[in-house]
């Protein structure tokens, strides 16, 4: 490797995703939120950040991501700085009554009578409030030295659909819950919310027509909750092959010259595959045509920086794939990509990071 | 006719031609409401009489089908070229209207409707208690089906947490209606008295001081007019909820299961099959939406890594490492959406897996929904 790729300056530090203490990332379904969420807190992690991996929503995607038992209301550190768990309501509820009211045995109670089902079903943004209430929770626990126990709690958070409510539960919270703890607790909630040094939210989308509009407009519902927006993150970015250039000098070879040229390099390589080459050459030129257009629209019609994870192209997904995701990640907030650099050549990254900056008047309009 | 999903088999040509309700169903984005127009689609052109009734307001899936917009009111659909009585219809779900019908048609009086209609409980119910959206999606289904208008019914399910969240919502909705638990809590007087009574009800006493001190009394307050007006529509409810599982678990009732070809959503899919069989309900197929085509297994991967590395440093051999690198790419991942897919449908029976390739970018036209539906009729790409 010679001279290093990194992500240009002006784009680490203001729009440091890991600067905020608690990162919400939601997408649509299907845009990959979750790994998109795991890979943020392993760049947390190679920043040097004590870093919490949140879901609230009992999936187990985690638990299945990184290969571990299943996850649940115990944080554990499943590896060196990085801790996970998975919250749900009623856990949340019973720590709530121990902690406020010394109440232990009512647990057994509530389960046995579905009570608390029952409450969360007639207020139902009571149970966004106490997922909320344990990440603030979270969020403010401290080491026994003052400094906060996480730097960077990661939550992936209910999908763009359900987003805004969520968020929104501490300020409703006076229509459903007048008195006690939760009502006291919802004030410094919101206080959380309303920090962008606090918490923030990331949008996951993928570059695709679809998305790339639904992702704008949940930009926008986002701003309208007052917590702060960005950057959004595109993913499943083609890695461009070939450049304009190749993919002429591929056409002007044609089929005949192109498999006279690989069986001559020694591949073995049908008729009927290299036609379909050539085919999947111009679908990749216009599918990178395309995924240029769209993270630039994408950029200007959120006003946000669009950070990017490549398309894993291997045989298999797994653990070393996100630990690349997570490299990628962390290069576009300043930092080095190792194992990113191992995958990927100078060019590929370059093509990867070079299209995620703003234009840097846009960053001063923001 | 079963066939173990681990190759695309079958297809949905018979369910389009002689089924009544078809129910699609899988998780929050993986394709659900163009499926849903497809089948919609190929049902008119098999000559029936059809209505698409979906939850998503897909914009652009109206546009497809040279809709303006949709609502609560069955809009026809222009076509061409279908067989006379046939005709294509879609309508989008309109939740709290069909509540309030619900309501109406169900209340002892109109006093009790309107008062049902202004409680805040009934309000947040209405709008947010999770599987209102899908029990009412089958409650419209079921109002529907009783106008007798219709020869094919296609459902597209809400963008749920878990697909599995609509099967419940029946369930789950009367016994939140049902009341038995709220009665014990507000009057635990009334069942103590004989054993499990009396335990409950001492627990529902510490029940309520807690969730009186948790959520304030107000609520309690207003829960306990809710179902004190609800009181005497139990019954009509509980019935309306039967006669739905009823019609869901006749035979001319069939889902269509809908995945991506990635891990969650086949997972979910996978549950869902094997939940449907547990409800006694009928699986039409698995549609694996937007797989990549298969890739020829020629150059071998090694081969291609040798050639690579040994390309000059000129723009030729740059361009043919380039191709042969994308073909690696596009190869690996069209193998590993597959093995996924096997993956998870290993050792499920379903009478059909329909493969659905990845085409160009989105549906945006008539002839995208067409390319679909005749996929899904004759399980192969146009």
């Amino acid at each position: 490797m010679s001279a290093p790729v990194t992500a240009p300056t002006g784009l680490a530090g203001v729009h440091d995703v890991l600067s905020a203490n608690v990162v919400m990332v939601t997408g649509k379904g299907g845009v990959g939120k979750t790994t998109t969420a795991a890979a943020l807190a392993l760049a947390g992690v190679a920043s040097g950040r004590r870093t919490m991996l949140v879901e609230v929503e009992g999936r187990q995607g985690f638990s299945r991501t990184f290969g571990t038992a299943a996850w649940d209301y115990e944080a554990r550190e499943f590896r060196p700085g990085l801790w996970g768990t998975a919250i749900d309501p009623a856990d949340a509820v019973y720590e709530y009554l121990d902690r406020f009211y010394g109440i232990r045995h009512v647990q057994w109670v509530m389960e046995r009578s579905h009570a608390l089902d029952f409450v969360t079903t007639a207020a139902p943004g009571l149970r966004d409030l106490l997922l909320l209430g344990k990440i603030y929770d979270l969020e403010v626990q401290r080491r026994s030295d003052g400094r906060r126990r996480y730097d960077l709690i990661v939550v992936d958070a209910p999908p763009t659909g359900r987003i805004v409510p969520f968020l929104r539960a501490p300020e409703g919270v006076t229509e459903i819950v007048r008195v006690g703890p939760i009502q006291r607790q919802a004030g410094s909630m919101w206080e959380m919310l309303q920090n962008p040094r606090r918490l923030r939210t990331v949008v996951v989308s993928l570059l695709e027509e679809m998305p790339v509009r639904e992702t704008t407009e949940a930009v926008a519902a986002l701003r309208e909750t007052g917590v702060d927006v960005g950057p959004v993150i595109a993913n499943q970015v083609v890695v461009p092959r070939l450049s304009d250039d190749a993919a002429s000098l591929l056409r002007r070879l044609g089929r005949d010259g192109l498999l006279t040229r690989l069986t001559g390099a020694g591949a073995r390589i049908s008729g009927r595959t290299t036609d379909l080459l050539l085919e999947l050459v111009e679908v990749h030129r216009d599918r990178v045509t395309m995924q240029t257009q769209l993270r630039e629209e994408l950029a200007r019609t959120c006003g946000l920086p669009v950070l990017a994870l490549p398309l894993m192209a291997g045989a298999t997904f797994g653990a070393p794939d996100l630990e690349v995701l997570g490299d990628v990640l962390a290069m576009q907030v300043g930092e080095d990509g190792p194992h990113a650099r191992e995958r990927f050549d100078e060019e590929e990254l370059a093509a990867v990071l070079g299209a995620a900056l703003p234009a840097p008047d846009e960053e001063v309009a923001r | 006719m079963s066939a173990t999903p681990d190759q695309p088999a079958g297809d949905l040509a018979a369910d389009v031609a002689d089924a009544h309700v078809l129910v699609t169903t899988g998780a929050g984005g993986v394709g659900k409401t163009t499926t849903a127009a497809a089948l919609g689609l190929a049902g008119a052109r098999a000559g029936r009489r059809t209505l698409v009734l979906t939850i998503d307001p897909a914009r652009r899936l109206a546009q497809a089908m040279d809709i303006e917009h949709l609502d609560d009111e069955p809009r026809r659909v222009d076509l061409d070229d279908v067989p006379e009585d046939a005709e294509l219809w879609a309508m989008m779900l309109d939740m709290q209207t069909t509540f309030d019908r619900l309501i109406d048609r169900h209340a002892t009086s109109p006093q009790r409707a309107a008062a049902i209609k202004a409680n805040r409980i009934y309000r947040t119910l209405s709008s947010s208690l999770s599987g209102t959206q899908e029990y009412m999606a089958m409650e419209r289904l079921h109002e529907l089906h009783d106008s007798g208008e219709w020869d094919l019914l296609v459902v597209d399910t809400p963008p749920t947490r878990s697909a599995l969240d609509f099967l419940d919502a029946p369930k789950r909705m009367t016994t939140f209606l049902e009341g038995r638990l709220l009665q014990l809590l507000l009057r635990p007087s009334v069942a103590a008295g004989k054993g499990l009574g009396r335990m409950v009800g001492a627990g529902a006493s510490a029940f309520m001081r807690v969730a009186g001190r948790v959520t304030g009394m107000d609520l309690l307050q207003d829960l306990g007019e809710f179902f004190r007006n609800f009181e005497g529509m139990y019954a009509g409810f509980k019935e309306r909820a039967d006669q739905v599982l009823t019609l869901l678990q006749d035979p001319s009732s069939r889902f269509v299961v809908v995945a991506s070809p990635e891990p969650p959503p086949l997972r979910e899919a996978r549950f869902f099959l094997e939940r449907l069989e547990q409800e006694g309900l009928h699986a039409a197929g698995v549609v694996i939406n937007r797989i990549r085509p298969e890739v020829p297994q020629d150059p071998s991967d090694a081969s291609i890594a040798r050639v690579v590395a040994g390309q000059p440093d000129d723009a030729e051999g740059e361009a043919l490492a380039g191709a042969l690198r994308l073909l690696g790419d596009v190869r690996n991942l069209a193998a590993r959406q597959r093995r996924d897919v096997a993956a998870a449908l290993y050792g499920v029976t379903v009478p059909a897996r329909i493969d659905v390739p990845l085409l160009g970018l989105d549906v945006h036209d008539r002839a995208g929904l067409d390319a679909i539906a005749t996929t899904l009729t004759t399980g192969k790409a146009p």
